[in-house]
């Protein structure tokens, strides 16, 4: 009998431990950090790991790096012989990583009398530079090389000292080095803070009770799991969507997905054989991205409070074909693999499981999380800086409710950045922040309309955007309409020209930057 | 002749001092029209003695108005272009993993956001001020909506208040409240600006109105009679301010129990503690140091992001009427879900499902025969029939002592949120317990988080009134002024900026005859950070930011430039000491006070123990448990070894052994 049956009380309390030393970690790197993207946005997580580098707990945190972030525990264990008082770091996507500018950190902690840590503890945040052809690391790029700096898992902390040659090398090779060294001293806080309460949680537990729960909250987890996929009549559900282009050439980039499950074992078996090859630009994702998207979708069929545990996967299998757009191979470029991609991979998912669970999945959010990522030197200082931000767009229509408008769906969300915080810190003044009305799908049940937003250049600056759904709308569902497509475009003077989705472009002071994001799909013929 | 009065849901509480004597009485509670009960307590209080009435004033219809978000219809005005940035918020959404979850409905719907052309940057230039054209539409546009309050808050207001105030200025003309952002909160972040500002508009007229009729009572009773309001920072404000910023006393109800707490234990000789309310669906925390009790500008009140100070107090959907339940995997979970008062627990005789209240009943911490003084029956056979089913092998007692490790657990997880977690070591700390439920689990929660005392304070179903009594008179002044911090001439622009703001305060405290204490503080960061630490502004506030920063977040780096983000002024006006009445302290053992044996279920045993009824014992008495000390609000669970006593006040002191 697992643990859940015969201690359904001890495990409950453990659980709500676990999760709160993940909160805490996350709540640390949110307060001492300095990106905007980590301390407004919050585009961090923070996670504890059993001795195996399974997850155990998980914050409230970032959905996309759900499933990643034990791959980069697996990483650092694999590639390095951590000991006590050490921190590796590492944003390799072909070694654990998602993207380049995800810097993940991974703390073991170890027990008086035994030689492999007893648990882990991880930290991972999105930095708002790493080097590379575009300020902000988010351009578009023909091979990795050109997107950043790649660490492979090195220790950037050992015996509680921090390594100066690492952190030099790092800091040497990206652009704003001051905000880069808070950042990860930020993230190595998180880490000991989580470690000090993981101790805490040793010394309460003891190890041998501390590995039983551990292995009874995955036991646990993956019970959860397969009584949800159990509802589920067996069967096979296909869909496919379609990415806009890989901002090089005009070719669609397919991705296809048979979903079968099997009530009887309670498993499921997600296949994205027939989806595009990988491109030769920044949208492709590596295989933990789009594990991380299953991940996602999985989870949000259970309640709320359900723990963010590696056994919640153990029923899904996930198979993604080597080289494709969904599983990529060095040397592909990734930076939008994980903001792009990802979206699109929930939605083909969201679409197959629609034709399962009728009823119980909403229609296409607005699909991408338009990176807007604006470099250059601040004319005030004379330093160089980067900024980068998302635009929320509109929420799916749901059986029963509309779409939220303007507002972070699925694999993120991060906050806005203050209107008043960004004006202080960059040469950038925002002229129009609002809703984008009647972008959303029609239907019984209408999407949620997409956001406008103006920002001016105080500057000369080189602006990157990363969008996507320009080409093919947000779906409806139940005869619900499609919502709008994206927009982007430059406004220089009187003349307004049509921006592509993925582009970097030179611009003046007083050019104004305006990206219109897409509506949410609608639900239901309207009425 | 001070007299405090809190309402509550069923009674409003009344404390006064009758020739230095403290008394205590309570009326019903008149829902529909709260300030009829405040009247009725006022008048019982003052009796045929002629005094002329002090009154302060706990009131929850700021409260109610945000959670059932019955407010005003509120206009929203802002710089054109950012109308919607008030229904937007941060962008968002609540649930991470549920897609059926919507946001609560803004409270400013389209049809009444307003955009302004108009201006100012960073620096506070004005780049665009309103023409006086465009000022006469947007009047003209606001009066067509129907709106009954309006909120001007323009991006930078903070900075330079020249277009915030010819906005407001030409607003005037509609006979309207208008709450503005530079005088409600001159704080950046346009958005929880915004909606602090927003709230305070959505709850002026309802609060104005009612503090004015309310003022108008008193005084046609009792001429020359004042009256003040509790605030949600825990100090009190002439009523004539609070009707115009009714965002400062969102949360005044709970703030009256911290304060009380607070004094009472101070008096007692434990000066940190850790408040402990727990009621039917919530319980609320806070901390309370050598310093004074922790205030934040981070609160969030009916998914309203709230900005004014107050008391730094943590909530947690835990509370006595918290639905257990098993999930799919086996576990058991308590609440949030709550029975609420209708159906209630299953042993009030009409729930059908499990609550926390239910799980004491049946491990004997709840005297059956004297629930609320008797006025309640509890009903056990019942309780024990419907825990019987259900139970998954775990056994009526181990089903029951589940539910409340689960409840326990929950707000030792909140109690952790507010002292480890922030650098505060709890082994210093005294929990002090109240609210119908928190003496209930107050030992146990103490045992687990190694807090070494439990301090039930005298009076506990008056300890709110008896905190307002006892408050001082507050007032928050603020300026965000985002500078740097390295030179003497940076030094020197903060004493400006202080300076102004004392004038305010010092010309608000002359306007209600009262001589106010400036104290001033700074909200620090690294630059580059995107939160500070507030501390005593002046020598040493660079040196205490690093320890802050050190103690709370584990690191301080003091070669990096620090910047100050808001300048902040708290005047206050002391209120004259009161002393609270003690009592012979004699030697005895309680057995006076004894009601009945009882049997208590503690780790997984029955054990014999002792009910005492509270009112029976004296100052004085000291035993140990297991024993029960029943009162007409709440009971005390002593556990095996806990060592009573009572102290000179009459406070329930418990020594918790580990």
């Amino acid at each position: 009998m697992t643990l859940s049956r015969t201690d359904p009380v001890g495990l409950a309390v453990f659980k709500s431990a676990t999760h709160s030393v993940a909160e805490e970690m996350g709540a640390v790197l949110r307060r001492t950090s300095f990106s905007p993207n980590i301390k407004e946005r919050r585009d961090y997580s923070c996670a504890v790991f059993d001795g195996d580098g399974a997850v155990v707990a998980m914050g409230d945190h970032m959905p996309v790096h759900l499933g990643s972030m034990p791959m980069s525990v697996r990483a650092a264990i694999d590639a390095v012989k951590m000991e006590r008082g050490d921190v590796v770091v590492l944003n390799d996507p072909y070694a654990g990583g998602t993207h380049l500018p995800d810097l993940t950190m991974v703390l073991p902690v170890f027990v008086e009398g035994e030689a492999t840590p007893v648990m882990y503890v991880a930290a991972r945040a999105h930095h708002a530079d790493v080097g590379g052809m575009y300020p902000g690391s988010m351009g578009l790029c023909r091979e990795i090389y050109q997107e950043g700096l790649r660490i492979p898992p090195v220790r950037i902390v050992r015996g509680g000292e921090v390594v100066r040659d690492v952190m030099a090398l790092i800091l040497h090779n990206v652009r704003t080095p001051m905000e880069r060294e808070g950042d990860l001293m930020s993230q190595i806080g998180a880490c000991r803070v989580g470690a000090e309460r993981v101790g805490e949680l040793i010394a309460k537990y003891g190890v041998a009770r501390l590995r039983e729960l551990m292995r009874g909250l995955l036991d646990y987890s993956e019970e959860l799991m397969r009584a949800e996929i159990a509802k589920v009549p067996s069967g096979k559900y296909e869909a496919e969507d379609f990415l806009d282009n890989d901002g090089f050439s005009d070719e669609p980039i397919r991705i296809a997905v048979a979903v079968t499950f099997d009530s009887g074992a309670g498993s499921v078996a997600v296949d994205f054989a027939g989806s595009s090859e990988q491109v030769r630009s920044s949208i492709n994702a590596v295989y933990a991205i789009t594990y991380s998207a299953v991940y996602y979708v999985f989870r949000c069929l259970l309640a709320e409070d359900a723990p963010a545990t590696a056994g919640l996967m153990r029923p899904v299998t996930v198979i993604a074909p080597d080289g494709s757009i969904v599983n990529a191979r060095l040397p592909g470029p990734v930076a939008g693999g994980n903001v792009e991609t990802s979206q699109r991979i929930v939605d083909v998912l969201l679409r197959a499981l629609a034709l399962a669970m009728p009823g119980r999945i909403p229609a296409a959010s607005s699909g991408t999380m338009n990176n807007l990522t604006i470099g250059g030197v601040d004319p005030r200082t004379g330093r160089s800086f980067a900024y980068y931000e998302t635009i929320a767009g509109g929420m799916g229509a749901r059986a029963g409710a509309d779409g939220v408008s303007g507002i972070h769906t699925h694999m993120t969300n991060s906050l806005n950045t203050p209107v008043e915080a960004l004006e202080y810190a960059y040469p950038l003044r925002v002229r129009r922040y609002g809703y984008r009305n009647g972008s959303g799908g029609d239907g019984e049940f209408r999407g949620g309309d997409g956001i406008v937003r103006e920002i001016e250049m105080l500057g000369e600056a080189q602006v990157t955007l990363l969008a996507d759904r320009r080409v093919f709308a947000p779906y409806g569902l139940e005869g619900g309409g499609a919502g709008a497509l994206g927009r982007s475009s430059l406004v220089s003077g009187e003349e307004v020209s049509e921006l592509p989705g993925k582009c970097s472009v030179a611009v003046k002071a007083g050019d104004v930057v305006r990206v219109e994001s897409p509506g949410g799909g609608g639900w239901g013929l309207v009425r | 002749m001070r007299v405090a009065i809190d309402s509550g849901g069923t009674f409003t509480d009344c404390v006064y001092l009758n020739g230095g004597e403290l008394k205590v009485l309570k009326v019903f509670s008149t829902p529909e029209r709260p300030g009829d009960a405040v009247l009725a307590a006022v008048m019982a209080a003052v009796g045929e003695s002629g005094s002329v009435p002090e009154v302060r004033h706990g009131t929850t219809v700021g409260t109610n108005a945000m959670l059932e978000r019955k407010g005003a219809r509120v206009a929203y005005v802002t710089t054109a272009g950012f109308e919607d940035v008030i229904a937007i918020g941060r962008q968002a959404r609540p649930s991470l993993y549920d897609w059926m979850r919507s946001p609560l409905p803004c409270v400013v719907t389209k049809e009444l956001r307003f955009g302004v052309n108009e201006r100012i940057t960073a620096e506070g230039v004005v780049l665009r001020a309103p023409t006086d054209a465009e000022l006469r539409e947007l009047v003209a546009a606001v009066r067509a909506s129907g709106a009954e309050a309006v909120a001007v808050s323009l991006l930078f207001g903070f900075a330079n208040p020249v277009n915030e105030s010819k906005v407001a200025e030409a607003l005037s003309e509609l006979g309207v409240h208008v709450s503005v952002s530079h005088e409600i909160l001159p704080e950046f972040r346009e958005y929880e600006r915004g909606a602090t500002v927003v709230v305070n508009a959505y709850l002026a007229p309802k609060m104005s109105g009612y503090l004015t009729a309310l003022e108008a009572g008193l005084a046609a009773k009792f001429p020359g009679a004042s009256l003040g309001v509790m605030q949600s920072s825990g100090g009190i404000v002439p009523a004539r301010l609070a009707a115009r910023e009714p965002v400062r006393t969102v949360l005044s109800g709970p703030a009256g129990g911290v304060m009380g707490a607070w004094r009472v234990a101070r008096a007692a000789g434990f000066e940190k503690i850790i408040g402990f309310d727990m009621g039917g669906t919530s319980t609320d925390v806070c901390l309370i140091d050598e310093t004074g009790p922790q205030s934040t500008n981070e609160a969030v009140v009916s998914e309203l992001p709230v900005s004014a100070p107050m008391l730094d107090i943590h909530t947690v959907g835990a509370g006595g009427g918290s639905l257990a339940r098993f999930d799919a995997g086996g576990v058991l979970h308590v609440g949030p879900e709550s029975a609420g008062a209708v159906p209630g627990p299953i042993c009030y005789g009409k729930g059908e499902h499990v609550t926390v209240t239910d799980a004491n009943l049946v491990l004997g911490r709840l005297d059956a025969d004297r629930f609320l003084g008797g006025e309640v029956r509890l009903d056990v056979d019942r309780t024990r029939e419907k825990m019987a089913k259900g139970n998954r092998g775990l056994g009526i007692e181990g089903y029951a002592e589940g539910i409340l490790r689960l409840a326990e657990a929950a707000m030792e997880k909140a109690i952790r949120m507010i002292s480890v977690e922030r650098g505060h070591d709890p082994r210093e700390f005294t929990l002090v317990a109240f609210g119908g439920a928190g003496p209930l689990h107050a030992c146990a929660l103490a045992r687990a988080l190694r807090i070494p005392r439990v301090l039930v304070p005298v009076m506990p179903g008056a300890l709110s009134a008896l905190g307002i009594l006892m408050a001082d008179v507050v007032r928050d002044y603020s300026r965000t002024v985002m500078s740097s911090v390295s030179g003497d001439s940076d030094l020197q622009l903060l004493e400006l900026h202080f300076d102004s703001l004392e004038a305010k305060g010092a010309e608000e405290f002359r306007e209600e005859g009262l001589t106010g204490e400036s104290e001033r503080t700074v909200d620090l960061r690294y630059v580059g950070q995107g939160y500070e630490l507030n501390v005593a502004a002046g020598e040493g506030m660079m040196e205490a930011f690093h320890a802050l920063h050190r103690k709370r977040f584990g690191y301080a780096d003091t070669s990096r430039a620090v910047e100050v983000v808001t300048v902040r002024v708290r005047m206050s006006a002391r209120t004259e000491a009161l002393d609270l009445p003690v009592h012979l302290v004699r030697e005895g053992d309680g057995s006076q006070a004894v009601v009945e044996d009882s049997l208590i279920h503690f780790d997984g045993g029955w054990l014999e123990s002792k009910a005492y009824d509270r009112d029976a014992l004296r100052a004085g008495d000291r035993f140990v448990g297991p024993a029960l000390i029943t009162e007409y609000s709440a009971t005390t669970v002593v556990p095996p070894r806990c060592e009573v006593s009572i102290d000179t006040f009459g406070n329930v002191v418990i020594e918790v052994q580990q």
